[in-house]
């Protein structure tokens, strides 16, 4: 039989077909999702009353990414350490490429099986995945009061138990470049720099004729220097946005960005989208001279130091008398609560992110540690810059404000016109406010759901 | 069916099982990796999913609140159906000059064919940045070049008025791709109709519309189609130069379906997001392929498509 030939209309035809049944399985399949709930038994939550003795050695699984904080090597490192320290646990580490790592990440802890015993638990919504530590602490008498307290509080805690401990420290400042503040002859900002003065100094500092930048811009509302304005998005018991989001914290904060942007002191978006460091800040700039001031981090600190730059480091700005805020952070690291081996999940965990484990990655690595006494024998603790950063650190953390459990960001884009108003020069300052007073229903409704989703 | 197979001689059997077999790869990854996620996401749309925990089953729930109470989900639609509306006719017209062009013959042709191919064959990313150097309203080559002649260029991707547009001129940078299939197309029409219309008088003007253009309705079709799918999923160049802003110009319907699958994990919602969108593309597609009646000749029939 001779087989049909297609007409060349079949063909396009066809073709058409098939491409369109390709887009619908594009636009179909926004996640390789896994079919059945997660399915992974929970390991037991309450341990044996003392530590049992393992016969044999257990072999975990540690998922793990190399970073500017630890690299692979120091982590092969690490688990040679654990290994010659004891006898019972055997770690198989598999580190990950950064880039994809949180994909892969919700994808297993999802299906429910062939997530790692020990892992990062960066994102808040892999906690109900997370063994309950609690118990386990309890047993063991581990010490949690070692940890700066702002950074366990915030990146340990999921409804009401402890179920990650926090690995190093990391937070933002503003970093001055000496040389820049020494030319212009201005001097080196407070510790606190006040709000306005800033505004003041920033434009002393900008020099166009030498394509300098006084300073940056932040880059969203609701972090540190909104905070130290007193701004809120909603009300302490996490209900009420009217009086919080257009309220006189929120009001003088807008009214600051404004003001800032107004200077012509700062790169604009389109400048930072250009010529800044794509997600981390504009660092290059400011290693270049061309930003007086920028908002940074504690990578970019080792990097200015390594590369020999006069620097100092001072707070984020904020009204004169008012509380300091700090946006930090640490990786939340923890046990997958499907392990079949939460015991040696647990010996590793602590070693890990205890006192021996961050002192090793202090040590063969840049990570500075989440235990005090362990920061504090950090080898350049002396210098000034570095001490300024401890200092920061201990500022009240943004995400202690911020983070309640639900997500912020129904409420943030009920605001995110206004921020782009302001950026773009589009909008009179005395239009700030009622431009919030607008946001609040929205934003209301936006808070209302975000709790409902997490059944509040 | 079972009928068929029982009356059909073991030859024949045989020959159907071996076709099955030779295919099988294709078949299981397709039921595995393509028809298994859409049915699955079809569930899911029905369901409020953080992917880590057990979904929940809310019924329309989703789609309610994303047709009636999601000023996002509008915005995203509004913006991606302008984008679309756009972006495509200029993309058929652009590809189709710039295929007449490749097809001249000049000397050297292979090596701007290349040329004009190599785009779309460069990453995604790496395209988008290289973007914002062109587009940036101060150190930009665009602007600086409109300078030159005393034009003061606008601020592209930076202001809301212009950003939308800056994202469809930047797409255009794609359409080598799109010009090699028109280029297939234009090689495939026959000579001797143009040396026909030659020696009836016809000019290079007649000789396209009465000829090329005509004949060339079949890719063009095609392109319609692939183009209008392509449009409505934009995302990596936005995704890295506007994230959708200012003031939500380019806020493109895929930008707040990965928001929400991975940046909210609300794999529900956007579930039905995707939903809503192959339901938007299957209907434009169908009424392309119905007015393709009116409008694509084929050359082996003699007549327009039926």
């Amino acid at each position: 039989m001779q087989p049909k030939k297609a007409t060349r209309r079949e063909f396009l035809r066809m073709s058409g077909l098939a491409v369109a049944g390709m887009a619908m399985a594009t636009c179909a399949q926004p996640a390789p999702a896994p079919i059945q709930a997660p399915a992974a038994p929970a390991a037991t939550s309450v341990p044996p009353t003392a530590a049992p003795a393992v016969k044999k050695p257990v072999t975990i699984q540690w998922w793990t990414v190399p970073s500017e904080e630890f690299s692979e090597e120091a982590q092969r490192k690490l688990v040679d350490a654990f290994h010659a320290a004891q006898n019972d646990v055997r770690v198989e580490i598999s580190v990950l490429p950064e880039n994809g790592f949180s994909e892969k990440m919700t994808t297993t802890l999802g299906a429910g099986e062939g997530a790692p015993d020990v892992s990062f638990f960066w994102t808040d919504a892999w906690l109900p995945q997370a063994l309950d530590l609690a118990p386990w602490i309890a047993r063991d008498k581990f010490d949690t009061g070692q940890y700066i307290k702002g950074f366990f509080d915030t990146h340990s805690q999921y409804k009401g138990t402890t179920v990650t401990l926090p690995l190093g420290v990391g937070a933002n400042f503003v970093m001055y470049n000496v040389k820049v503040f020494d030319e212009a002859k201005v001097p080196y900002p407070d510790m606190s720099p006040d709000a306005t003065e800033w505004l003041q100094m920033i434009v002393k500092l900008n020099d166009p004729a030498k394509k300098r930048w006084g300073g940056d811009r932040p880059r969203g509302p609701y972090r540190a220097i909104w905070l130290n304005f007193g701004a809120r998005m909603y009300s302490d018991d996490g209900k009420t946005v009217e009086g919080y989001l257009n309220g006189p914290g929120s009001v003088a904060a807008y009214e600051w960005l404004w003001d800032l942007v107004q200077t012509n002191a700062t790169p604009t978006p389109a400048d930072i989208e250009l010529l800044g460091t794509q997600g981390t800040g504009p660092v290059d700039l400011f290693m270049a001279g061309r930003l007086a001031t920028a908002t940074l981090n504690q990578g970019h600190m080792l990097n200015a130091m390594k590369a020999g730059l006069p620097f100092g480091i001072v707070r984020e700005p904020g009204p004169t008398g008012k509380p300091r805020h700090v946006n930090s952070w640490s990786l939340a690291v923890g046990i997958w609560k499907g392990t079949k081996e939460p015991e040696a999940a647990w010996t590793f965990l602590k070693f890990w992110a205890g006192p021996e484990g961050q002192k090793f990655l202090m040590e063969n690595g840049n990570l500075f540690p989440s235990i005090r006494s362990v920061l504090n024998q950090y080898p350049k603790a002396d210098l000034p810059h570095v001490k300024a950063f401890f200092q920061i650190l201990e500022d009240n953390p943004v995400r202690a404000i911020t983070v309640r459990g639900w997500s912020n960001s129904g409420i943030l884009n009920a605001v995110k016109d206004l921020w782009d108003n302001i950026n773009l020069g589009k909008i009179k300052r005395e239009e700030i406010k009622p431009a919030l007073d607008k946001a609040v229903p929205a934003a209301q409704k936006a808070l209302d759901e975000a709790r409902a989703k997490v059944g509040l | 069916m079972l009928n068929t197979w029982r009356q059909m001689r073991p030859r024949a059997r045989r020959e159907a099982l071996e076709g099955y077999l030779g295919i099988s790869p294709w078949l299981i990854g397709f039921l595995l990796f393509t028809l298994g996620p859409i049915l699955a996401s079809l569930y899911f749309s029905m369901t409020q999913w953080n992917i880590v925990e057990t979904p929940k089953w809310i019924g329309f729930a989703n789609y309610i609140k994303l047709l009636t109470d999601d000023p996002l989900f509008t915005k995203a639609l509004q913006v991606t159906l302008t984008y679309v509306a756009l972006a495509v006719p200029l993309r058929l017209v652009v590809g189709l000059g710039l295929s007449l062009l490749l097809n001249l013959k000049v000397r050297g042709m292979d090596v701007y064919r290349t040329i004009f191919y190599l785009p779309a064959v460069l990453s995604g990313v790496a395209v988008a940045l290289m973007w914002i150097w062109i587009m940036h309203p101060d150190m930009g080559v665009v602007n600086n070049l409109l300078s030159l002649v005393g034009i003061q260029g606008p601020r592209w991707f930076w202001d809301p008025s212009t950003a939308l547009i800056s994202v469809v001129i930047m797409q255009l940078w794609y359409v080598g791709g799109s010009a090699v299939i028109y280029l297939a197309g234009l090689q495939n029409i026959p000579p001797h109709l143009y040396e026909a219309a030659e020696m009836d008088g016809a000019n290079r003007w007649a000789r396209f519309w009465s000829i090329t253009l005509p004949l060339l309705t079949p890719t063009l079709f095609l392109q319609l189609v692939t183009n209008l799918i392509d449009a409505f999923q934009v995302f990596t160049s936005v995704y890295i130069i506007t994230g959708g802003g200012p003031l939500r110009a380019t806020w493109m319907y895929m930008l707040y379906l990965y928001e929400q699958a991975f940046q909210e994990f609300n794999m529900g919602y956007a579930s039905a997001m995707a939903w809503i969108l192959t339901i938007i593309i299957v209907v434009l597609s169908i009424i392309v392929f119905r007015t393709s009646d009116r409008w694509v000749y084929y050359e082996d029939t003699g007549e327009k498509a039926q």
